[in-house]
């Protein structure tokens, strides 16, 4: 009986020792943000075609994970088809540490010239983004090859697709494989934040030829067009 | 059993031993050591505290110093030089040999919310220029809802109700001008009124907008008396008698279907002609105009006097009195906007009037 009791004693001697051992002993995880920033950024590039898409503005300002288009109509030899032309995202992807938001937002397009003299469009463009860095940003402009091909190629599309396809954006006609048609040439770029608004808009200065501009924080790309002038 | 006993107390103590002496073993060598790591995360239970010194901060246990980083951030503010701080459960981000503690249960994340995203949206349009009002209505909310829209008219009847799961598009017709109220209604979220307002507005020049007979001669600066039906008819009356000069000259007008609003023209071509004639004031032209859901129509009732007229519709001349010309009885225009001019010998009477439905919403 006495036994039984001293074991019960010592088993609970043996159990508090140990566990206030284990919680007490740091239990230390690798944080390695930079792969979690890589991973969700891989995350949205991969899922980035199929987001849902609102040319209302209300679905965009209540939405997360969506996509801006304006619907225009392009034509080809005669024929005119609706294209969707990417002008907002609001991305957002969280990994374990790791909050990744991305907004994108195309204020205005308007013309401008460069320093040497040339004509350019300039695209202004609201931009948040949660990590307040962007060690990565690239912006490119699509430039087509030749104009009329590429829109009587995304004509194609439209036909084989029964729905409008968005400039840049689709697979097999975004900016994945569309070389072909389109030639992507450094665009010149600025980051300006205004510290009374809290706001950053990127200026990207584009050949006014330029289908759309593509901002790269790698390995996302996203496609950014010019909505019509009203 | 008693083998049993004694291995268990031993055991028991020995471990305890271990413990207190592992306890005295400076960093990384007992059992809760704090890692020294450049980036990692990690959580610490117990009587961790920390103290900020000039050029690192201290993780210490009890008294002893356990661990040393570049500088300490709790809840995302940084500790001053000589502040100390301890929760009971940290977690430790070490980013660059910078520590992030958390004390709030949680485990810290990095990057704030940046997406400005609304609890819900309302956006409104209108068309004039299709039939009556054709409102657009734009409504999200940020989670999965029935949202729900309510339109009363002036005396609250209900005149439109829809409802659609979010993102939702209604789009509806008033049929008839007046002020409208509606709701849009998504519990918990989203409960707002709006006033819609659809309406005729008309700028005139020689002309009056009256809601009742108006049997005054005028004629100094009136030309063309307009009169608004529109609101006998949405109360319901079947036919409107309107007095329109000092003899009491009327005329009897029957309920239009379907119409958006409703006036009557009446106009007077001669400034100085003779009083005794009152009873012929302002019927010199008399004609109709109705908003229907094909667009303004316009329709001549009566015409008399001395003076030739001519009588246009969106600047088209479309009736003349003692000339030669067209003389349509019925115009019929198009959404939203009509003008009609009244023209005569004696010039300064001429009227004109343009009628513009507007849309309107607050």
């Amino acid at each position: 009986m006495w036994s039984a009791a001293y074991g019960l004693i010592a088993l609970a001697v043996v159990a508090f020792v140990t566990l206030y051992a284990a919680m007490h002993t740091p239990s230390v995880t690798s944080a390695n943000l930079a792969d979690q920033l890589y991973n969700a950024k891989k995350w949205t590039a991969g899922n980035l075609t199929s987001l849902p898409r609102t040319d209302r503005r209300v679905h965009f300002a209540v939405g997360n994970n969506i996509i801006k288009v304006w619907v225009v109509n392009a034509a080809v030899s005669g024929r005119s088809f609706p294209v969707q032309l990417p002008t907002g995202y609001k991305l957002a992807k969280n990994d374990s540490n790791l909050l990744y938001e991305l907004y994108l937002n195309v204020t205005s397009c308007r013309p401008a010239t460069l320093h040497g003299g040339a004509a350019a469009t300039l695209y202004v463009v609201e931009l948040r983004h949660s990590l307040d860095q962007l060690p990565w940003l690239e912006v490119y402009a699509a430039m087509p090859r030749d104009s009329a091909r590429y829109y009587s190629w995304l004509h194609s599309y439209y036909t084989a697709w029964g729905r409008p396809p968005a400039v840049g954006l689709d697979p097999r006609v975004g900016a994945d494989v569309d070389a072909g048609f389109v030639e992507l040439v450094k665009a010149e770029w600025a980051l300006v934040h205004n510290a009374t608004s809290g706001t950053t808009m990127l200026y990207a200065a584009a050949p006014p030829s330029a289908l759309y501009v593509l901002v790269v924080d790698y390995p996302l790309a996203i496609p950014l067009a010019c909505p019509p002038r009203s | 059993m008693i083998a049993l006993r004694d291995i268990l107390i031993f055991a028991g103590l020995a471990a305890l031993a271990a413990a207190v002496i592992a306890s005295l073993f400076p960093v990384g060598e007992g059992v809760s050591a704090v890692p020294a790591c450049s980036d990692c995360a990690f959580k610490l239970t117990g009587g961790y505290w920390i103290r900020q010194y000039g050029n690192y901060a201290s993780f210490y246990h009890g008294t002893r110093e356990m661990a040393r980083y570049g500088w300490a951030y709790i809840d995302g503010f940084p500790l001053s030089i000589g502040e100390v701080m301890g929760c009971d459960s940290m977690y430790v981000h070490v980013l660059d040999g910078v520590a992030y503690v958390s004390c709030s249960g949680v485990s810290p994340t990095f990057g704030g919310r940046v997406l400005p995203s609304a609890p819900w949206a309302v956006e409104i349009s209108a068309d004039p220029s299709r039939p009556g009002c054709t409102y657009v209505i734009d409504a999200a909310v940020n989670e999965s809802a029935t949202i729900q829209l309510y339109v009363y008219d002036e005396s609250g009847r209900l005149v439109y109700s829809a409802s659609s799961p979010s993102p939702a598009t209604f789009t509806f017709s008033l049929p008839v001008a007046g002020t409208y109220r509606m709701r849009i209604y998504a519990p918990p979220l989203l409960d707002q009124w709006y006033t819609l307002q659809a309406r005729v507005s008309i700028t005139a020049s020689k002309a009056a907008v009256y809601t009742s007979n108006n049997t005054q001669d005028l004629r100094s600066s009136i030309a063309l008396k307009i009169f608004d039906l529109t609101n006998y008819w949405k109360r319901g009356y079947t036919s409107v008698t309107v007095h329109i000069n000092p003899a009491g000259a009327s005329f009897t007008l029957t309920a239009p279907p379907n119409a958006f609003a409703d006036y009557l023209l009446a106009w007077e071509d001669c400034r100085n002609c003779p009083c005794d004639l009152a009873r012929d004031l302002y019927k010199d032209q008399v004609w109709r105009l109705t908003f229907t859901p094909s667009g303004p129509v316009l329709t001549r009732i009566h015409s008399q006097g001395g003076y030739w007229h001519e009588v246009y519709a969106d600047g088209q001349l479309i009736y003349v009195w003692k000339k030669n010309g067209p003389r349509s009885d019925r115009y019929t225009g198009s959404d939203p906007t009509i003008s009609v001019r009244f023209v005569s010998e004696g010039s300064e009477m001429n009227a004109e009037a343009t009628f513009t439905k507007i849309c309107t919403w607050r």
